[in-house]
């Protein structure tokens, strides 16, 4: 039985395939360098931590209690004191050239007022153009200066509620945790359509195909000795990805690692669909690399691998229940990150099924279509 | 001066005869446009979350009234232990309020609420514990169950985007990412066809210098690319209402530059690589990774680690974007930009010395 297999038509395809594939160089580093070169710098450069905010302070008051208002906001590095003037309109400058985010200026009244048992304003000045960034400092502002409330300015107070915010899945809030997962599914999305339609299209372009039709082998064979090959050499992919994911971002791997490899599988698949699809579609390789990239852009951008799906506009979110990748990518984060299997991906795995099949099936059969 | 124009109405004729190319020069920047204008947020709207009253006091219900009356997060039903809510995506975040809530928060004693938020999402998790506290210190002082007197009141004010609106922060950095990839695509697979076809070497037979002809070529994709920074800032404008935040003379002559910097690192690369394939492939690994990722379009800069952030010093779209964030929203005009013009003027001039040099090597006679 096996003997026959290695024996058979199909065999003498998928080794004709691999052989093809091993010895064109520039296809092994297309599977290697771009892939881990994304990893690196999407996990580091993305970075929504916000910590080290430049912080200019002008202190009329200059007594303990504002030098220890001061001291507050720094305490955690959220804030950096990066000048220190008496000029207002110098902190407003830099304000406003952005060489500073948060200016502060403390009334020369600040401690009278507090001694006095009146309230104490003190004013904060944000450079908005981040609005992110903006928004969660302004939060961090508060919740410092409310601080500083309790503890040093009536120590004895009671704190009616107190909320104790614990982070689930991951406690230090490591951002590349986040992007590393968004990551390894945009790398399998673009490595495994381009390689994929250009080891199809090549064949087209240089009339091998042709060659290949008047060997007595079926359509069928021919189509199935090109998705194996891919497949196996992407799946080589995933691994890459994740050992690069475990080794150098330290995410963790909390669910069933039989799972996440059947998982990746099926979204190879959808990869290898998109690929051969276009293939067919297009004419050369230039028109193929030119179209990879006209679908690749949405699908990467509204997956969210990079901006979470949940803060885009509704009609955004609605659409992207089409794109496969989304679903590859929760599928990811839930395994790596919260540990959970089917019972919660159920969903996501159906419509990555849907997909894989339909999309496999339909671009093999033009595919043989085009054979015949 | 002659040849260098004639060669680029020669160019600019081979690239309108060239449908798809065409249709994609056109297509792409504006889906582009679109797609990171709209949907590139990054702060949350509705987020789902549990609340589990265990103390069904009109205390507790008021609080939670006040959870929900900022508009920021939406209730979920659940039942069951609040953690399944989130392994399920059911809900980012889950409050528990303990039993002897209004009991002990009355009877002056102080009561802990327990808050589980879905961490896996970083910078939501921040905005979503912000929030909550935010809120539960608002609630404290509606209810007066802290004294208003000896406080510290902090007054902020956000400048420039007091509405905090992400589009305005999002869109001008997606024009720095457009103008860059698009017209160095184009320009590179102009160059490489030419090596492709064979065709470059009646250039060689010609008397054309590297210089010539490279000029020539960034002349006609300038032209295409200024064409689509109409078009986009145009549609951008219109859609996203952006305006004019103070003096444009700056984006007026950045802009140009800038696209001459994006044109001559597409003929560099087009001039370095084999095949086209490659030479899309270059564009899309370095011009589209370091535009997106080096340059502060989605975080601050300052957030880039040690040696990535020596690269990012010369990614020009990161100068770029420092014009056109000026140019719509911050307004400061040539004296909060002129090092930027400078910076993209002089990596324009780095890139363009060494596509020349790539190109001579290549036996152009200079």
């Amino acid at each position: 039985m096996l003997r026959q297999f290695f024996a058979s038509r199909f065999w003498a395809l998928v080794r004709k395939e691999v052989n093809q594939i091993v010895r064109n160089k520039q296809l092994l580093i297309m599977l290697i360098v771009p892939p881990t070169l994304q990893l690196l710098i999407y996990g580091f450069a993305l970075n929504p931590d916000v910590h080290h905010l430049k912080l200019g302070v002008v202190d009329y008051a200059q007594t303990a209690d504002s030098r220890e208002l001061v001291a507050a906001l720094t305490e955690n590095r959220i804030f950096d004191v990066e000048m220190v003037t008496f000029d207002e309109s110098v902190l407003a400058r830099q304000v406003e050239t952005g060489k500073l985010t948060v200016g502060m200026v403390i009334p020369p009244k600040f401690s009278r007022d507090l001694a006095g048992d009146r309230p104490s304003p003190i004013q904060f000045f944000i450079d908005g153009v981040d609005a992110n960034t903006a928004g969660i400092a302004s939060g961090y502002i508060r919740q410092i200066v409310q601080q500083f409330n309790q503890q040093y300015l009536s120590p004895n107070m009671r704190v009616p509620i107190s909320t104790q915010v614990i982070f689930l899945y991951n406690q230090g809030l490591t951002s590349s945790w986040f992007f590393v997962p968004g990551v390894m599914g945009l790398v399998l999305t673009l490595i495994g359509s381009i390689v994929s339609s250009i080891t199809v299209i090549r064949e087209k372009d240089t009339g091998t195909l042709e060659q290949l039709l008047m060997t007595p082998s079926e359509a069928w064979e021919i189509s199935l000795s090109k998705v194996v090959p891919l497949f196996v050499l992407l799946m080589g992919d995933v691994l890459l990805a994740l050992t690069i994911g475990r080794l150098i971002f330290n995410v963790p791997f909390r669910g069933n690692f039989l799972l996440f490899m059947v998982l990746s599988g099926l979204y190879v698949f959808v990869g290898i669909g998109v690929g051969i699809m276009l293939a067919t579609l297009c004419q050369s390789q230039q028109q193929v690399v030119l179209t990879t990239f006209f679908i690749n852009l949405p699908m990467v951008q509204l997956s969210g691998a990079i901006a979470p799906i949940e803060t885009m506009p509704k009609f955004f979110q609605y659409l992207s229940i089409v794109n496969p990748l989304r679903h590859y990518i929760a599928i990811v984060r839930g395994i790596l990150l919260k540990g959970v299997g089917l019972e919660a991906l159920w969903l996501h795995v159906l419509a990555l099924a849907v997909f894989a099949i339909g999309l496999l099936a339909i671009s093999t059969n033009r595919f043989r279509n085009q054979l015949n | 001066m002659k040849r260098i124009l004639s060669q680029a109405v020669k160019e600019l004729a081979q690239f309108r005869r060239d449908r798809l190319t065409l249709a994609l020069a056109l297509l792409l920047p504006l889906m582009t446009l679109l797609i990171f204008g709209f949907a590139i947020r990054l702060e949350a709207k509705d987020i789902p979350i549990v609340i589990q009253d265990f103390d069904n006091s009109q205390l507790s219900r008021l609080y939670t009234e006040k959870l929900f009356a900022t508009n920021q997060f939406t209730p979920v039903n659940w039942q069951s232990a609040p953690e399944t809510a989130l392994d399920y995506n059911f809900a980012k975040a889950a409050v528990m309020i303990p039993p002897d809530f209004s009991q002990r928060v009355t009877g002056n004693q102080s009561s802990e609420v327990q808050v589980i938020v879905d961490g896996t999402d970083v910078n939501n998790a921040r905005v979503i514990k912000n929030s909550i506290k935010a809120t539960t210190q608002a609630f404290l002082q509606d209810q007066k169950l802290i004294p208003e007197n000896r406080l510290v009141v902090p007054e902020t004010r956000l400048w420039f985007n007091p509405g905090r609106e992400e589009s305005l922060y999002i869109v001008p950095g997606v024009y720095a990412v457009v103008l860059w990839i698009f017209p160095s695509l184009l320009a590179a697979i102009a160059m490489v066809r030419e090596k492709e076809r064979g065709t470059i070497l009646q250039v060689y037979a010609s008397d054309l210098t590297a210089g010539e002809l490279i000029l020539g070529k960034a002349l006609a994709y300038l032209v295409v690319g200024l064409g689509m920074a109409i078009v986009i800032m145009g549609i951008g404008a219109l859609i996203f209402r952006l305006r004019f935040a103070g003096d444009p003379m700056p984006l007026l002559i950045g802009t140009p530059l800038y696209l001459w910097a994006s044109v001559m690192f597409g003929i560099m690369l087009g001039a370095r690589t084999a095949s086209q394939n490659a030479a899309v492939q270059g564009v899309a690994l370095v011009g589209f990774l370091t535009a997106l990722l080096l340059s502060g379009f989605i975080y601050p800069l300052s957030n880039i680690p040690f040696p990535l952030s020596l690269v990012s010093n010369v990614v020009p779209a990161r100068y770029f974007i420092g014009i056109t964030r000026d140019a719509y929203v911050r307004g400061i005009g040539w004296s909060g930009v002129w090092f930027n013009l400078l910076m993209i003027f002089g990596l324009g001039l780095i890139l363009f010395n060494v596509a020349r040099k790539a190109l001579s090597r290549m036996q152009l006679g200079d």
